[in-house]
């Protein structure tokens, strides 16, 4: 288990063991801006602000460039947190909550 | 005397065993040929040798294959590239795997494709005497041809035109900006009768759209779509109907991220003589999405 953050809204909720930043965050009825869902577009790059993540599947460095790696930005369908993670939403970006029951969330406090 | 179809898509993928099940066992393709890092497949309702080549390493579009009907085509469309101005090269037999000599185009949005006119005869499924209107065996969702790509590029018109004066392709449906000011924005293009064989619309260069598998009908894209979810497929959008062409379709990702469609119903037939028919900016999102009439936030954005 980890936690993710997003900001700019500060949302937190738990990734299980193996499930990608996408996953988890899916899981919880959050939407954010995603494509292919598959690692090969980069749309749904984040920032990493802290933690780390680890990619157990084979990601394009036309997708996800080793300097993008350095600078901490993370293609959110293929990246694991392996600790608690903070990540930013891109520029114009926010989180929309398509399922509005909230429990499966987690804890959403600010 | 001219191309005859699109003839083989060859893509990259990150993982080519995930590949190879959403191809064969999704998609129901037969694996004809592998070599390590490369697979060739076939649908079951082809004639010739392969129509899809997965490459391991990186995503996105390698080549696509369009097949003319002789020798001299080649010659005369390799001739006319360069007189419209893009660069050509000359491909041996055996480049591609049971390809004959073929010209290599490169587009004015980049892409690479090449024309051939001879690959290896291996029938389809069913054969050509007495045949059964389906084979016995199917896997998912059964795919019958690989029926056309659609690429970006940064000036449709150019690649329109070159299409349209080089290659003999016929515009059946464009999509412009206005008709005041007619900017094309995409073009739908017929090599043969079949509404569209190549599709091109504004957009990144270099890149692919998605490619896609013919089915026999409305029904076949609901049972299609019935699949995706049982595999996991990601999906982009759809089922739905295209009011361009007026196809059934889904669109979804294969494991890497490429996109695929799963295209039914021959909405017409189309030849030479007719006029284009132009769909403008404004409504261009019930040209695409006719049920929805709205564009979702990756159609337009996610290319490979």
């Amino acid at each position: 288990m980890a936690d993710v953050t997003v900001l700019p809204d500060g949302v937190r909720i738990s990734a299980a063991n193996g499930e990608t930043v996408l996953a988890a965050l899916g899981r919880a009825g959050l939407r954010y801006r995603i494509g292919c869902r598959r690692g090969g577009c980069g749309i749904c790059k984040l920032q990493m602000v802290a933690g780390e993540v680890r990619y157990e599947r084979p990601v394009a460095d036309t997708v996800l460039s080793d300097d993008e790696k350095v600078e901490g930005i993370c293609l959110s369908c293929r990246a694991v947190p392996i600790t608690n993670v903070i990540v930013e939403l891109q520029e114009g970006d926010r989180l929309r909550r398509v399922l509005p029951y909230g429990f499966a969330s987690g804890s959403t406090q600010r | 005397m001219s191309v005859m179809r699109l003839g083989f898509v060859h893509i990259r993928v990150t993982d080519l065993e995930d590949a190879r099940n959403h191809y064969s066992n999704t998609l129901g393709m037969s694996v004809v040929h592998e070599e390590p890092g490369k697979l060739w497949l076939k649908c079951w309702d082809e004639w010739d040798h392969h129509s899809l080549v997965l490459e391991e390493g990186g995503v996105g579009l390698v080549k696509l294959g369009y097949k003319v009907e002789s020798a001299d085509d080649l010659a005369m469309y390799e001739k006319r590239a360069q007189a419209f101005g893009v660069s050509t090269g000359r491909v041996s037999k055996g480049e591609n795997l049971t390809v004959g000599d073929g010209v290599r185009l490169t587009l004015p949005s980049e892409q690479s494709v090449e024309l051939f006119n001879e690959i290896e005869f291996s029938g389809t499924e069913t054969g050509s005497l007495n045949p059964d209107p389906w084979p016995r065996d199917r896997r998912g969702i059964s795919a019958h041809w690989i029926d056309h790509a659609l690429v970006p590029a940064e000036d449709p018109g150019l690649v329109e035109r070159f299409f349209m004066e080089v290659l003999d392709f016929h515009a059946a449906e464009r999509a412009i900006t206005n008709p005041a000011h007619p900017e094309v924005l995409g073009s739908w293009m017929a090599c043969g009768e079949s509404p569209h064989d190549f599709a091109v619309v504004k957009g990144p260069n270099g890149k692919i759209h998605h490619f896609a598998f013919h089915l026999e009908d409305w029904n076949a894209i609901l049972r299609a779509g019935d699949i995706m979810s049982m595999d996991d497929v990601s999906i982009d959008y759809g089922p739905t109907r295209h009011g361009i062409t007026r196809g059934t379709t889904i669109y979804f990702f294969d494991p890497a991220g490429n996109r695929n469609e799963v295209f039914a119903g021959l909405g017409y037939r189309t030849f030479p003589d007719f006029p284009t028919v132009n769909w403008t900016e404004d409504q261009l999102a019930k040209g695409i999405f006719y049920i929805q009439r709205e564009l979702n936030d990756t159609f337009l954005t996610v290319w490979t």
